[in-house]
């Protein structure tokens, strides 16, 4: 017999050690070898500069650099939201008229192929180079697919015996919706809204760099490159590094109070 | 029978399409089920046993020939909450506790939130699960999941059971202590339900049942009704018992007398 386990036994912190050490190893071999190799064949500065100098670029300015990447990330956190929701409206609106969803979700699909950063160029002609709204857009549109896709391959994952269940009790359509429907789409939704923080962070930087403020991630990056200024290119690469992976592990916390049944999956 | 049945078939068929043509899953079977009988559905594969409870529990609608429970409609009946049912898989809700499952009927009938938990604890105490009331599904054995749902099947005290091979995926010692279990709650209830149980296996059917349905190959009529007079309670002797082997082999040669 299975016991359910409690949630705070001695040897659980044993347990995460052991199943994060192959990948901390793995991260700092590699930021090792990278500063081996820039020290072993000097490496011009322009060409790469070793992770040691990136952080020390970092720490040289780390408000300023913080402060250009929470602009972007405010746009990929916007942009986010905004397709997400969308697309979890749509998925809904899919499952409650099927017709919808015979027209809508191959065309999801295969958009969520594409690589819809190509947009970004227009999205700068149509709302404006400056503006955040060119760069919230991307970010929704690239963000609005995958998660239309998943919720809705969520909302219909119940099986017919499930539905069943709910129609033997003669359950209302509204019920079998918010108490079979909706938590059997959690997980596809989450594991959406996790491949969505990356990919906002990526749309947002690079929404940037075809025009934005000055003090934004993108256009800092782009224009430090541009002058050879490789290290503080990469401070702000660390930056959008970290909100990427800030962004993703408050998903992935909210999941797990969200989804108390999936945690010792 | 003397008494006014339950359930009743009159001429029923279902005849299924399909890409080779119209598939005759029943025809015309005529069945009566009186109040509080545990009846149970035997044939080969394919012989609309599974059919015959789903048209009982209004999950799929007869091509001809009427229904009636409780002399209503299957549809009516299912609105009226007449039915518990019990498929093959335990189908519990993996975001649900075993509680909460339990829970799941008393919640879409609306009954306040006290009650239903203390009906379903007391439930889950009766199929031996009281202790893993907090846990998920998923943490549960095969058999443990099978308990979980007929507890859940029986949380609104149903008065109609219908059971859908319901041990067929668990081993065979699970398996007995299971229909042992389940015939000291059916015998507990008050009223008894009547119970429409799917099996294919013969001792299984012949343990459990008042009568046994035996129904032949596609397509399904009612081939024989078996009288179980098997004394009740019934308990783990009364596989030893050399009437219950006189009725398997009765059963058994009904089966195999269709083959040829």
């Amino acid at each position: 017999m299975t016991i359910p386990q409690p949630l705070d036994q001695p040897g659980r912190r044993a347990d995460w050690w052991r199943a994060i050490w192959p990948a901390v190893l793995t991260f700092t071999l590699g930021i090792g070898l990278w500063e081996g190799v820039v020290g072993f064949f000097a490496l011009p500065l322009y060409l790469l500069p070793a992770p040691s100098q990136i952080l020390l670029t970092f720490l040289a300015q780390p408000g300023y650099l913080l402060s250009i990447g929470a602009v972007t990330f405010g746009n990929a956190f916007a942009g986010c939201v905004l397709g997400c929701g969308l697309g979890v409206l749509t998925a809904i609106i899919c499952v409650r008229w099927p017709i919808i969803a015979e027209g809508l979700v191959p065309l999801a699909v295969a958009a969520s192929a594409v690589p819809i950063i190509a947009l970004s160029p227009l999205m700068s002609l149509w709302l404006g180079s400056i503006s955040p709204a060119s760069k919230i857009a991307v970010v929704a549109v690239m963000t609005f697919f995958p998660t239309l896709v998943s919720v809705y391959k969520g909302l219909i994952s119940p099986r017919a015996d499930a539905l069943q269940l709910m129609h033997s009790y003669a359950a209302a359509q509204r019920a079998i919706f918010l108490k079979l429907r909706v938590p059997a789409a959690l997980p596809f939704f989450f594991n959406a809204l996790r491949v969505c923080t990356t990919l906002s962070m990526i749309g947002a930087v690079v929404a940037e760099f075809f025009g934005g403020p000055q003090n934004a991630l993108g256009v800092y990056i782009k224009s430090q490159a541009g002058v050879l200024r490789t290290r503080e290119a990469w401070s702000a690469i660390l930056v959008a590094c970290l909100y990427g992976l800030a962004f993703y592990v408050v998903v992935v916390l909210i999941e797990r109070v969200v989804m108390p049944w999936n945690k010792h999956r | 029978m003397s008494i006014v049945p339950i359930i009743e078939f009159d001429r029923v068929s279902k005849i299924y399409p399909s890409g080779s043509g119209p598939i005759t899953a029943l025809h015309e079977v005529s069945l009566r089920i009186a109040a509080g009988e545990f009846i149970a559905l035997i044939g080969p594969s394919g012989c609309g046993k599974t059919t015959l409870m789903r048209l009982i529990g209004d999950l799929e609608q007869p091509s001809a020939g009427t229904v009636r429970v409780k002399a209503k409609s299957p549809d009516q009946a299912r609105r009226d909450r007449d039915y518990g049912i019990v498929f093959q898989s335990p189908v519990l809700y993996a975001w649900r506790t075993i509680c909460k499952n339990v829970e799941l009927p008393l919640e879409l009938m609306g009954y306040p939130r006290q009650q239903r938990h203390e009906r379903a604890m007391s439930l889950l105490r009766l199929v031996g699960l009281g202790d893993f009331s907090q846990a998920y599904p998923h943490q549960l054995s095969g058999g443990m999941q099978q308990r979980a749902a007929i507890a859940r099947a029986l949380s609104f005290a149903p008065s109609i059971l219908l059971m859908d091979e319901p041990f067929g995926a668990l081993d065979e010692i699970t398996r007995e202590r299971l229909q042992l279990e389940l015939l000291s709650i059916w015998a507990e209830s008050d009223p008894r339900p009547t119970v429409i149980f799917v099996t294919h296996s013969i001792p299984e059917a012949v343990f459990l049942a008042d009568r046994v349905v035996v129904l032949s190959p596609r397509p399904g009529r009612v081939q024989r009704i078996i009288e179980v007079n098997l004394p009740r309670p019934r308990a783990f002797e009364t596989r030893e018992d050399p009437r219950f082997f006189t009725l398997l082999t009765e059963v058994r040669e009904c089966l195999r007398a269709m083959e040829g």
